[in-house]
């Protein structure tokens, strides 16, 4: 039998919703990190590692660096470097960069809209401080 | 010398787990990993030990790579073994991949009961046909026992023309059906995660 119903959240700890939360950013992280010209694979995750705090397990970010290159978003060329074995570099191609500044756009609305609606659990005395100016406005306006 | 062999292992493994992916993409994705083992060697001077836990369980890579691949190959396939694969892990995403599972394990079964039955025909005319008794169809298909008088065969040899005919407009629809899902869902997803 498929079972419809909805199943009680019990495992879904913040742990667990933090986690899902930064695997879905990975792919603009990973995307933003070519911006300014190509790296490869450990490269990548330095980048984030320096630039983001999306601490990743390592091998996270090569199937997603995959699905981008077949879906057209990167192009990669196997360079042969100093270290004396070749790296895999990749590079976004223009339909990329144009789903990188899409992305961009919407994370940048989203996060926004989210930042003033979580203000006042983020910082409860302000909120607190704010209303009660609201309200001696109300008052003194009667 | 016990780290290559470490290393070794994680590879062939990553490799074994790999399986439905092309034999090209298969040495692509073992060639970047081995050489991102290498670099971070090199670069943190760290134990292997401690590079592959961070690189996650071979196995667990493997799958990361495979989802989805399974998908985007299905979609561009005709094969009803690869677009039932396909379908099958998009049943694990939601109901509708259930449902177009179940579609298309039923349109398969259907159209290929047709064109088989057609074939029949050729090999057992006098067992296979569709029979009617009193203006209604009391059988049809390959039969072990004939049906007695006054039950008659209706379509004779058209029986071969038409179930060929229906059986693969059957698998044709069947087929489209589920191309149709695998390419709706990817876009899907990749709306999803262009946050759209």
């Amino acid at each position: 039998m498929m079972r419809l119903r909805a199943r009680p959240i019990e495992n879904e700890s913040p742990d667990r919703w933090e986690a899902q939360l930064r695997k879905g950013a990975l792919e603009m992280a990973a995307l933003a990190s070519l911006w300014r010209g190509r790296l490869y694979g450990l490269e990548i995750i330095r980048f984030l590692e320096q630039h983001s705090r999306l601490v990743l397990a390592e091998g996270t970010i090569y199937p997603i660096l995959n699905r981008l290159k077949a879906e057209g978003m990167l192009t990669s060329d196997w360079v042969e470097a100093e270290a004396g074995h070749p790296r895999k570099y990749y590079a976004l191609t223009e339909p990329g960069r144009t789903r990188l500044r899409q992305m961009a756009e919407a994370w940048a609305n989203f996060a926004g809209g989210l930042s003033q609606l979580l203000e006042p659990v983020l910082y409860p005395q302000a909120a607190e401080q704010s209303s009660t100016r609201d309200t001696e406005k109300k008052e003194l306006s009667r | 010398m016990t780290e290559t062999i470490q290393i070794d292992t994680y590879l062939s493994s990553l490799r074994t787990h790999l399986g439905p992916m092309t034999l090209g993409e298969r040495d692509e994705i073992v060639r970047e990993i081995s050489s991102h083992i290498r670099d971070s060697a090199e670069q943190s001077g760290g134990n292997v030990e401690t590079i592959l836990a961070r690189l996650g369980s071979a196995e667990e890579l493997a799958a990361q790579y495979r989802d989805g691949v399974l998908i985007r190959q299905a979609s561009r396939s005709i094969s009803p073994v690869k677009l039932m694969r396909g379908a099958l892990r998009l049943a694990t995403k939601g109901v509708s991949g259930v449902i177009v599972f179940f579609v298309g394990m039923f349109g398969y079964i259907i159209g290929g009961g047709c064109v088989l039955s057609g074939l029949l025909k050729g090999v057992f005319p006098a067992h296979t046909g569709t029979w009617f008794q009193d203006g209604r169809m009391i059988a049809s298909g390959t039969q072990l026992y004939i049906p007695p008088s006054p039950a008659h065969e209706v379509l004779g040899m058209w029986y071969i023309p038409l179930m060929l005919t229906v059986g693969s407009l059957t698998l044709l629809a069947t087929t489209f059906v589920i191309r149709t899902s695998l390419r709706i869902s990817q876009r899907w997803q990749a709306k999803l995660s262009r946050g759209a």
